[in-house]
């Protein structure tokens, strides 16, 4: 009898060692999807949030260890408190103090944006950081050797294997963690916001703004992400100095010559420089150029009468755009830079 | 512990033992055998194509994907998410495990050479999708089904190179191809000859292929008729 005790410690102190091998807990996390905002487009299902797969992503988003020479991290363009712009610079650096072609996105609610970058030639969030790692201009680094340099470090063999259950570096794992971080980059607690959850209320300028934005600008910077998500000629003269012809590369579609992707409005009081080139310096610098836009080849639609607003109205639809500053997410701890 | 005890853990582990080593000897295997015309293809051995071209090839990698095996018995195998890199630099990937050998004969074998469209706009994937395998384009996303690079004197390019990316996920560009094979015998390997996509090809005209294009489709369409049974 008792010998069949021992037997049956024994094979369960067997199980309980092995089920620890097999698996270590993660801690789900879920983004917050704004009431009357639509279903996200990212895919949660092939790469479920947990709070150990966000940390490994904010360690891999802060860490020059991407570039080649551990000089650029993703941070060194995005940067929080510019809602993840690169702010005052036209055209974001790069490694060697090189100076890239366009001027850096903001990162916010992407897991609502199914393209990315500045041309759209990037189809999944998971595969976007590879355009920066292996741009000679930016980081100028492989995935392969990335995943090399982190297979290496006991910090990330740590942090792999808290976040998927595996010290073995994977490009695949690595993309997913950034992934992770950058899913959780939701903006949703503007005044604009608040106001449209009838915690606030707007100014009478600012409500004034608000009805001229709905008129003149709401067809492409559609509420609530402020895109729509497509890509638009919005009347830039072409900056000879760079020759983006911008969409045109990716399609080789002559209807795509001089578009380029319609960024979110979200903290783009933070955001400035303003257009792919970094071209405008001020809001009032973007309006006045719709104010009085040329018609040229390939012109947005909606862009073809210029808004001819006055300058009142100018200063109000300013003031409107401003309340889609968000402090709490420019402000957020859990995306600032990791204190270990 | 009692010697009951040991015994039982002691044959715990070399029942794993015989899972890991029964794998690949009773796998049924597709033998890729890579040739520049009548001969094997070895990185930095001089070729010279049927256009004249004096070359050398560096690297050969091709995407095999969506195998389907039908034997004499008429009866098909589909395994799920067949996606293997072929890689001249790599031996054990020139041999493609598909199932367990029941000694069947093949009477027919299909496979895309390339991504489907589905599987190029998924994220990041694993094994031999990951994108650190260099098979993924970093600018424009989407896979590179095959690529080539090498050297020829007829290529007036920097150091001689030339560099065929071939990929393209999206109508009119999509670079995928189907492959169909009857092998008449029991023992088989399948052929791929570069020198075939070589003859269709002047190296002085087109050397660098890096985008989804006209010239990548013609390409795709040329490296079809490299594959054959023999």
């Amino acid at each position: 009898m008792r010998k069949k005790y021992i037997n049956i410690i024994f094979i369960g102190i067997i199980i309980l060692v092995s089920l620890a091998f097999v698996k270590k807990m993660t801690t789900p996390v879920y983004i917050d999807i704004p009431k009357n905002w639509k279903k996200p487009n990212y895919d949660f299902s092939k790469n479920p949030l947990t709070q150990e797969g966000f940390e490994l992503g904010r360690a891999l988003f802060y860490d020059p260890i991407l570039s080649r020479d551990s000089t650029i991290s993703c941070a060194s363009c995005h940067l929080q408190a510019t809602g993840f712009a690169h702010v005052d610079h036209e055209l974001s650096h790069g490694i060697d103090g090189k100076i890239g072609k366009r001027n850096a996105m903001a990162l916010v609610n992407l897991a609502w944006s199914k393209s990315f970058m500045w041309d759209g030639g990037v189809n999944h969030l998971d595969m976007q950081p590879l355009n920066p790692i292996e741009n000679h201009d930016e980081m100028d680094e492989t995935l392969e050797n990335v995943v090399q340099k982190l297979q290496k470090s006991t910090k990330y063999k740590a942090l792999f294997l808290a976040a998927f259950g595996s010290s073995k570096v994977t490009g695949q794992l690595t993309l997913k963690a950034l992934s992770q971080f950058e899913l959780l980059l939701v903006s949703s607690n503007s005044k604009y916001d608040k106001v449209m959850r009838n915690e606030m209320q707007f100014t009478e300028k600012e409500q004034n703004g608000y009805t001229l934005f709905k008129q003149n600008c709401a067809s492409c910077h559609t509420e609530p992400l402020f895109t729509n998500g497509t890509f638009e000629n919005n009347g830039l003269s072409l900056d000879t100095t760079l020759n983006d012809y911008g969409r045109i590369k990716i399609t080789n579609n002559e209807n795509d010559y001089l578009k380029f992707k319609v960024p979110t409005l979200r903290n783009v009081q933070f955001t400035f420089p303003y257009m792919h080139d970094g071209r405008f310096k001020t809001l009032n610098e973007v309006v006045n150029h719709y104010n009085n836009i040329q018609k040229t080849k390939n012109l947005a639609t909606h862009l073809m009468q210029p808004m001819h607003l006055s300058d009142n109205e100018r200063v109000d639809l300013v003031l409107f755009i401003k309340t889609l500053t968000d402090k709490e997410f420019l402000f957020d701890t859990r995306f600032n830079y990791p204190k270990n | 512990m009692s010697s009951k005890q040991l015994l039982c853990f002691f044959l715990m582990l070399s029942f794993f033992q015989i899972g890991f080593t029964q794998e690949k000897g009773d796998s049924l295997v597709l033998p890729f055998n890579l040739k520049f015309d009548n001969s094997k293809l070895l990185s930095h051995k001089t070729y010279i194509s049927k256009n004249q071209d004096t070359l050398s090839i560096d690297l050969f990698r091709f995407y095999v994907s969506n195998i389907e095996i039908q034997f004499s018995d008429k009866s098909i195998f589909k395994p799920a998410n067949s996606y293997h890199l072929i890689a001249m630099d790599d031996p054990n990937s020139l041999q493609v495990s598909i199932c367990k050998n029941e000694n069947k004969i093949i009477s027919k074998i299909s496979f895309s050479i390339g991504i489907d469209s589905t599987t190029n706009v998924s994220g990041a994937l694993s094994g031999d999708l990951d994108p650190t395998k260099g098979m993924y384009w970093a600018w424009q996303s989407g896979y590179i089904n095959m690529k080539i690079e090498g050297k020829s004197s007829s290529c007036l390019t920097r150091k001689n190179e030339f560099q065929f990316h071939i990929g393209g996920y999206l109508y009119p560009y999509y670079a995928i191809r189907k492959i169909v094979l009857y092998p008449n015998k029991e023992q088989f390997e399948i052929a791929v000859d570069l020198g075939i996509l070589f003859s269709n090809l002047k190296l002085s005209e087109t050397n660098s292929i890096m985008i989804p294009s006209k010239i990548a489709m013609d390409i795709a369409n040329f490296s079809q008729s490299m594959f054959t049974i023999e």
